[in-house]
C-alpha cells in the first residue's frame, strides 16, 4: 500500500471509529511513518537503529544477504509489511526444513498474529495504533508473498493478466526504475529476475511490481509456492476490507469494543459513504491521495494536512535523553520494537531463524541485543498511552 | 550492485589478470591450472543447483528451470575435465569456447534488458560482442594459420580486456527496482 491508504485512508478510518481530528492525524502519521522510518532517518535523529521499520532502496543494494543480513532484513519485512498468516503452516507436500520456514512467513490477513498485533496496540500510545493499522492494512495488500527474500516464495513467472470491465489483459513488465507505470496499457515495473534464492530482488512482492500497492488493481497469476494453481488478487474488495477492518481494529483500542476478533469488519460505519468509496477504490490512478482526502475531510469536516517527513524530527533529536520517549518519534520507536519483538518471537518459536533471536531467549540476550532489550523494557513501560 | 558483489567483481577481474599473466609466463603450465579452475567452478556450481532443485526449487513453479541449469553445468564440467588431458590446442580452443559462449549470453542478457529499458545494456552488449569477435578471430588464427603462439597471447589480451570490464562494471552506479 501507498502512502494515499497509509495515510490518508488510516485518518478517515479512525475518525469513523471516533477518534478526534488531532487523534486521527497522530495516527495516520505514524502508520504512514512506518514507510520512512529506515536506519538512515533514525541515524539522522540519532534514534536505535534497530527500530527500523523499513530499508530504503540505497540501503537495500548494501544489505548483506548472509545469515544476519537476511535476519535483519525479514525481522523488518515481517514485522511491518507481511505479517506471517500461519507459523505452523505445512506446504501440501513433502518439503525441506529450509523451504518449509519460508513458506510458513507468506503473509496473508486475519491472522492469530494480527490479532496480536491488534491487542499490542491497546492501551498504547496512538503511534502504536498507527504501526498496528499499517501491519493490518499490509496484510491485505500483500497477501501471498513473504517478507523475506526467497526465489522459490515470491517468484513470479509470465502468467500475469489484469482483470479489466472488458476482459483479460497480459501484463507486461519491465524494469525501468524511473520510468512510471502505465495503468492505461497494463504496463507496470518490477524487479528483476534473478535466480538467486536469497536475492534481494526477490523481497516480498518486488516481482509483482508494485500491482499489489494500487487498490483499482484486479490480477491473475501463478504464486511461485502455488503448485501452478491460479490466484486472483481483487485488491478493491480486498482494500475494502481492510479499511472495515481498520475501523473494526480502532473501535476495540479506544474501548469501543471488547474484543477484536479476526474477520470481523464495520462495513454499518461506511453504510453511508458507500459508493464514494466504492469510486475510489475502483479508480485507475497511481495515487488516490486526493480523494481519500476529500472522503476524510468530508468525514471530520476539518483540513487535513499533507505528510510532513520532517515534522517530528527535531523535537526527537533535541530533547534531553530522559524526555525522548515522551516525544512523537520516541513513542513510535518504542511502539516499533514492541512490534518487532513480537513478530520475531512468534517467529522464533516456531522453530525458524529466518528473523533472528527475540530478546527473551538465550541468544538474544547477548553481546548487541543488550542494547535491544533496554530499549524494549522501556517500550513495555514508556509505550503507554 | 551490493559492496559484496563489486567485491566479488573486483576479485573475479584481478584473479582473470593474474591468469592472463600466468599463461604469458609459463604457457604450457598455465592453461592447465586454468582449465581445472574453471571445471571446478563449473563442477561446484552444478551441485549447487541440483541440491539447490532438489531441496527447495521442486517446489516452485518453473523450477525444473534450475535442474536443468545443473545438469548443463555438470555436463561442461565433465567435459571441461576431459579436454585437460588433451593437447594445448584443444584446451584453448575449449576455452575460446567457452569465452564466445560467455559473450553470446552477455548479448542476449543485453537485448533482454534492453526490452525491458533496464539501464546500462549497452556495455553489455558491446563487451559480448567483443568477446565473440575476438574468440571467432582467434580459432580462425589457430586453426587455419597455424599461429598458436598468437592464440595464446590473443587469449591472455581477451582475458585482460573481461577482467577490465568486470573490474569497470563494479564501479559503476546501478539502478535497483525495489517494492516498499
Amino acid at each position: 500500500m501507498n502512502a494515499d491508504f497509509h495515510y490518508y485512508a488510516t485518518y478517515c478510518a479512525a475518525q469513523l471509529a471516533g477518534y478526534s481530528h488531532a487523534e486521527s492525524l497522530d495516527i495516520a502519521y505514524s502508520a504512514c511513518f512506518v514507510d520512512f522510518c529506515s536506519k538512515t532517518l533514525l541515524s539522522k535523529i540519532k534514534a536505535p537503529l534497530s527500530a527500523a521499520t523499513t530499508q530504503l532502496q540505497l540501503e537495500l543494494m548494501d544489505a548483506r544477504t548472509d545469515a544476519a543480513g537476511l535476519q535483519d532484513i525479514t525481522r523488518i519485512w515481517s514485522s511491518f509489511h507481511f505479517l506471517p498468516y500461519n507459523l505452523q503452516a505445512r506446504p501440501k507436500r513433502r518439503c525441506s526444513k529450509k523451504y518449509r520456514n519460508k513458506f510458513r512467513l507468506i503473509c496473508n490477513p486475519n491472522s492469530a498474529l494480527l490479532e496480536e498485533t491488534v491487542r499490542l496496540a491497546k492501551g498504547k500510545s496512538l503511534q502504536a495504533a498507527g504501526i498496528a493499522m499499517h501491519v493490518l492494512a499490509d496484510t491485505w495488500a500483500h497477501r501471498y508473498f513473504a517478507g523475506t527474500p526467497s526465489l522459490v516464495i515470491n517468484n513470479t513467472n509470465a502468467y500475469f493478466y489484469e482483470l479489466l470491465p472488458e476482459g483479460e489483459k497480459k501484463i507486461t513488465f519491465r524494469h525501468s526504475a524511473s520510468a512510471p507505470d502505465d495503468p492505461a496499457n497494463s504496463v507496470y515495473t518490477c524487479s528483476l529476475h534473478y535466480n538467486s534464492e536469497n536475492s534481494i530482488m526477490n523481497l516480498g512482492h518486488g516481482r509483482a511490481g508494485h500491482l499489489p500497492d494500487y487498490c483499482f488493481a484486479r490480477y491473475k497469476y501463478l504464486p511461485a509456492w502455488g503448485g501452478y494453481e491460479e490466484v486472483v488478487k481483487d485488491n478493491p474488495s480486498d482494500y475494502r476490507h481492510a479499511f472495515c477492518q481498520m475501523i473494526e481494529a480502532m473501535k476495540f483500542l479506544r474501548g469501543e469494543r471488547e474484543t477484536f476478533a479476526r474477520d470481523t469488519y464495520d462495513t454499518q460505519a461506511v453504510a453511508s459513504r458507500a459508493q464514494w468509496l466504492e469510486k475510489i477504490l475502483h479508480k485507475r490512478q497511481l495515487d488516490a491521495s486526493a480523494d481519500w482526502k476529500a472522503f476524510g475531510e468530508s468525514v471530520s469536516g476539518k483540513e487535513i494536512a499533507a505528510f510532513d517527513l520532517d515534522i517530528y524530527q527535531d523535537e526527537y533529536k533535541n530533547a534531553p535523553k530522559e524526555r525522548k520517549d515522551s516525544t512523537f518519534l520516541g513513542r513510535f520507536i518504542l511502539a516499533a520494537l514492541a512490534q518487532k519483538s513480537m513478530v520475531t518471537g512468534h517467529i522464533f518459536r516456531s522453530g525458524s531463524l529466518l528473523a533472528g533471536y527475540p530478546i527473551d531467549s538465550a541468544e538474544g540476550s547477548r553481546g548487541k541485543n543488550r542494547v535491544f532489550g533496554r530499549i524494549l523494557n522501556g517500550a513495555k513501560g514508556g509505550g503507554e498511552a | 550492485m551490493k559492496y559484496w558483489h563489486r567485491i566479488k567483481n573486483l576479485g573475479i577481474g584481478l584473479i582473470c589478470i593474474l591468469f592472463a599473466l600466468t599463461l604469458v609466463i609459463a604457457p604450457s603450465q598455465g592453461f592447465y591450472v586454468v582449465a581445472m579452475i574453471l571445471c571446478i567452478s563449473l563442477f561446484g556450481y552444478a551441485i549447487r543447483m541440483l541440491w539447490y532443485y532438489f531441496t527447495m526449487a521442486r517446489h516452485m513453479v518453473g523450477g525444473k528451470a534450475i535442474v536443468y541449469q545443473g545438469i548443463i553445468a555438470l555436463d561442461l564440467a565433465l567435459f571441461a575435465s576431459s579436454v585437460i588431458s588433451m593437447s594445448k590446442v584443444y584446451i584453448i580452443l575449449y576455452l575460446l569456447g567457452v569465452y564466445a559462449f560467455s559473450g553470446a549470453i552477455d548479448m542476449l542478457r543485453a537485448m533482454e534488458a534492453k526490452r525491458f529499458d533496464a539501464p546500462s545494456w549497452k556495455l553489455k552488449f558491446v563487451s559480448g560482442c567483443v568477446m565473440v569477435a575476438v574468440a571467432a578471430a582467434l580459432s580462425i588464427l589457430g586453426l587455419f594459420f597455424g599461429a598458436n603462439d598468437f592464440l595464446v597471447y590473443g587469449y591472455c589480451v581477451s582475458l585482460v580486456y573481461s577482467a577490465v570490464i568486470r573490474i569497470v562494471g563494479a564501479f559503476r552506479r546501478t539502478s535497483v527496482v525495489f517494492i516498499q
